[in-house]
């Protein structure tokens, strides 16, 4: 195993055994509202993995990722408010209708080449951003509309929520590692390969066999999956929705927080959205500007770091993997008689 | 009945603005291939600028020499030191615009306040028109936007610069081959497009207001007339243009002003899917 | 008289005011090496991107093994068993040369598995590696195609048309861009291939095609100027006329010919 493997390896389990604990170590070093803080981290992060699976990884760049969160979000606030659902069937309610969205318009918007791909993507978002704004009966607007918490379990007497803040902070934990994971299988089976090569090439995609038009439909579905899990999580986070959270700005976010991340790499989405949404925390208290520095990072990485950063190490890594080889074939020349 | 003619005149007139600035996003995405998200913040400056001239100089009209000015400027250092140093221009662009979008509209923020500030018109009083009485500075407004656009095709197609453009946009190899200096000529395009959305934004100021998000409804709007219009095709997105604006004017005096909006989105999906070329292909140059 | 492998009728392809491809009809008999040779812009390339399908036609039918393949989509007619290779070479550049032929070899299934690992394949993986032994590349397996030299591009391409187990193999140019040692290379493979694969072969290369070429189609400004054996090409006055007119290719022809 080559050393960049284990440094990753030990990363990895670092990075793991640090969020497991966050409920008592943060608290203990910093203060306990940064564990929300955390747990919204997570949230965004999966939105950004959403364009980064479109992006990095099909080569389709969305700006309209917030139609399909703005789904999951409404999909739990309507089902509990006007639906009465509960816990389960609400969160069930919030993904389907994302990924309905997300086949109903990609089916339409994966034909396009990808200019007017990324046009048509902020059109439909801002289509039903405006409904959304005008159907203020339904969805509050932008005001949104608020609603109590059902439990998530109840095994006889017991009943266990999100209103307990640590149980509320490993079960989007989970659900977000577990979206992550899925994404991991995903990028290594057949279909993700498949992927891969549509991003590189896709005319000789076309002519190796590959369906490009099924296939990137199949990848809009899964990101709008993706942005639906986070909508609808964010929902249950804030007992809240609201039409704002579906305008392109919030689309265009993810986008950066992505590529600054490292657009076509599994953490890169969680380092990016990381990086923001502390700076945005930190920031804001002093300054309410911070979107400025959004601005000024999105241009920098852009023209300077177009990899992102886990995109950066990745490469650092290989070149380190390179340097390894290569002194490891000079010393066994010269060992040799 | 009154209330149909004055938006719909509105409307018209709104165009003829909108067409101004559209065209500056016709010939960035026309020749530089960007997806420019900070169009409408470009808009907004102009706003700003002719707020900001008015305040220290007292004069309005000198507003529209320093507002394109200024624009013309800032667009082309832009072009020069952000979007030229990018590698993967085509998907990053986007990307880095979405940024400017940003620090244009944070900055003013920071410079002016977040409070929406308003003009009084250069020009006061109204005339009878058509039965209702309709403010003379909306007709200068008019007035003003078909020079400007009038001014723009003049020099599209009788200067150097503007059979340059035209060429780069028709052949950029063969355009190079020819000894155009096609990387100068992407800057100066960059910069007219600015110029441009500013002359709409001094323009308009005196009938809209002058605020940090001005650019965030205009933005949508100009892509619509580009796309509708067909890209590439100049006359078309500023045919376009009017033509939409008029009809959410009509729209909007039977419903919302967001139904209107929907209404023109939709319509412009439409086009996207079904005629990308747009709907005005007999312009086509 | 059996079917021929590849027929054409009456293919046009216009592109404005220009006829790229002028009422082509043409058979291709199978088990040879079939190449079309012809001056810059006679339509050659054209007509290989209306038989995988890239282009549709103004007009005419285009026959696999009997079958009407007129109108298919690209990947429809790849399914088929018809692989080509592009004249700019072409290949998934941030993919490894192992995983090129590991998707060249998965593509044409119905259903891609999201949920197992690719590598856990055990056959297709042994197939990759033989097809890397076959083209000898195995050291380079792991380099991101991209990064590979104009010479290995052109290797990996002809074993992404070995891996797809294709039945008519259209090649664009193969040798365009390479050394004499390459050339010669890339040569033994393509002889090896046609073996077992009907090929056909776009060239400007006259050793290499009168080298390989059972049959010989010469094309000029969209349609057939002539057809025949290679000795009836060399032979053929408008043929000398309208493209061998080098005295370099001269020799080459006489060279094969009475080789």
């Amino acid at each position: 195993m080559s050393a960049a493997t284990l440094i990753e390896r030990a990363l990895l389990i670092a990075f793991a055994a640090f969020m497991l604990s966050v409920p008592w170590s943060v608290p203990a070093l910093i203060n306990s509202f940064w564990v929300s803080v955390i747990a919204e981290i997570l949230i965004w992060s999966l939105f950004a993995a959403s364009v980064n699976l479109l992006f990095g990884y099909v080569g389709l760049l969305s700006f309209g990722q917030a139609l399909y969160f703005g789904f999951g979000m409404y999909g739990v606030a309507i089902g509990i408010n006007d639906l009465g659902l509960s816990f389960w069937p609400a969160f069930g309610l919030g993904i389907v209708a994302s990924m309905a969205m997300a086949l109903v318009t990609g089916v339409f918007a994966v034909r396009l080449t990808w200019h007017y791909f990324a046009i048509i993507t902020v059109v439909f978002s801002l289509i039903f951003y405006f409904l959304a704004l005008t159907n203020k009966w339904l969805t509050g607007g932008d005001d949104g509309i608020s609603f109590t918490l059902p439990p998530t379990f109840s095994f006889g007497g017991t009943k266990y929520g999100l209103t307990d803040p640590t149980f509320q902070y490993f079960f989007i934990l989970g659900v977000v590692a577990l979206c992550f994971w899925l994404m991991h299988r995903l990028i290594g089976s057949p279909l993700g390969k498949a992927f891969l090569a549509i991003r590189d090439n896709d005319t000789r995609a076309s002519l190796i066999g590959l369906n490009v038009y099924v296939l990137r439909l199949i990848a809009f579905v899964l990101a709008g999956f993706l942005a639906g899990v986070a909508g609808a999580l964010f929902a249950f986070f804030g007992r809240y929705a609201s039409a704002s959270y579906m305008f392109y700005h919030v689309s265009g976010e993810a986008v950066v927080w992505a590529i600054v991340g490292g657009a076509g790499t599994l953490f890169g989405p969680l380092v990016g959205t990381s990086i923001f949404i502390v700076v945005r925390e930190v920031v804001s208290s002093h300054w309410e500007h911070h979107s400025l520095i959004v601005g000024i990072v999105a241009i920098l990485v852009v023209i300077f770091a177009p990899r992102g950063i886990v995109g950066l190490w990745r490469q650092w890594m290989a070149q380190l993997a390179e340097r390894g080889d290569a002194a490891a074939i000079k010393s066994k020349l010269r060992t040799e008689p | 009945m009154e209330k149909l003619l004055l938006l719909a005149m509105n409307g018209l007139i709104w165009g003829l603005i909108i067409a101004l600035i559209a065209l500056g996003l016709a010939i960035i995405f026309g020749l530089l291939d960007i997806i420019n998200l900070a169009h409408g913040d470009f808009f907004m400056v102009g706003t700003v600028l002719a707020w900001a001239t008015l305040q220290s100089t007292g004069n309005f009209w000198l507003a529209f020499i320093v507002a394109p000015l200024i624009g013309f400027i800032l667009g082309a250092l832009i072009q020069r030191m952000v979007i030229q140093p990018i590698h993967n221009a085509a998907a990053l662009s986007i990307v880095a615009t979405f940024g400017l979008s940003l620090i244009l509209q944070e900055s003013v923020r920071i410079t002016f306040g977040p409070t929406p500030r308003r003009i009084l018109p250069p020009i006061q009083g109204t005339v009878p028109l058509f039965g209702i009485d309709y403010e003379i500075y909306r007709l200068f407004a008019a007035a003003v936007a078909i020079v400007a656009i009038g001014g723009f095709f003049v020099f599209l197609h009788r200067t150097q610069l503007g059979t340059w453009m035209r060429a780069v946009r028709h052949d950029r190899d063969t355009a190079i081959a020819m000894g155009i200096p096609a990387k100068r000529v992407y800057v100066l395009t960059f910069g007219i497009g600015f110029a441009l959305a500013c002359v709409g934004g001094v323009v308009a100021a005196p009938i809209t207001t002058v605020d940090f998000r001005g650019g965030v409804d205009i933005l949508p709007f100009c892509f619509m007339a580009v796309i509708i219009g067909g890209l590439g095709n100049l006359p078309g997105t500023a045919a376009a243009a009017i033509l939409l604006a008029f009809l959410e004017g009509v729209i909007q005096s039977a419903a919302s002003p967001t139904v209107a909006r929907i209404s023109s989105l939709v319509l412009m999906s439409a086009v996207l899917l079904l005629r990308p070329q747009g709907l005005f292909k007999g312009f086509a140059r | 008289m059996s079917e021929p492998v590849l027929r054409t009728e009456n293919l046009t392809k216009r592109f404005g005011g220009l006829t790229a491809v002028d009422n082509l009809s043409l058979g291709i008999p199978g088990g040879r090496v079939h190449a079309i040779i012809g001056p810059n812009g006679a339509g050659k390339t054209t007509f290989f991107n209306l038989i995988s399908g890239l282009l549709k036609s103004d007009g005419g039918r285009v026959f696999f093994h009997g079958r009407d393949i007129t109108g298919l989509k690209p990947h429809q007619i790849s399914r088929l068993g018809i692989k080509r290779t592009l004249q700019i070479k072409s290949v998934f550049p941030q993919l490894s040369v192992a995983e090129n032929l590991w998707i060249t070899s998965q593509a044409g299934q119905r259903f891609l598995n999201p949920f197992r690992s690719a590598s856990a394949d055990r056959a297709a993986t042994a197939k990759v590696d033989r097809t890397l032994e076959q083209i000898g590349l195995t050291g380079l397996a792991k380099r991101a195609a991209g990064t590979l030299s104009y010479g290995d591009v052109a290797l990996l391409e002809i074993g992404m048309a070995l891996i797809s187990e294709p039945q008519l193999l259209l090649l664009d140019e193969p040798t365009c861009g390479m050394s004499p040692a390459e050339t010669e290379r890339a040569v033994t493979k393509i002889r090896e291939l046609a073996r077992t694969i009907d090929i056909i072969i776009i060239e400007h290369d006259m050793e290499v095609v009168f080298g390989i070429a059972s049959d010989i189609t010469v094309m000029a400004q969209g349609a057939i100027l002539a057809s025949g054996t290679p000795k009836e090409i060399a032979d053929d006055e408008r043929v000398r006329e309208a493209y061998l007119g080098r005295p370099e290719d001269e020799d080459y022809v006489e060279e094969a010919v009475h080789a």
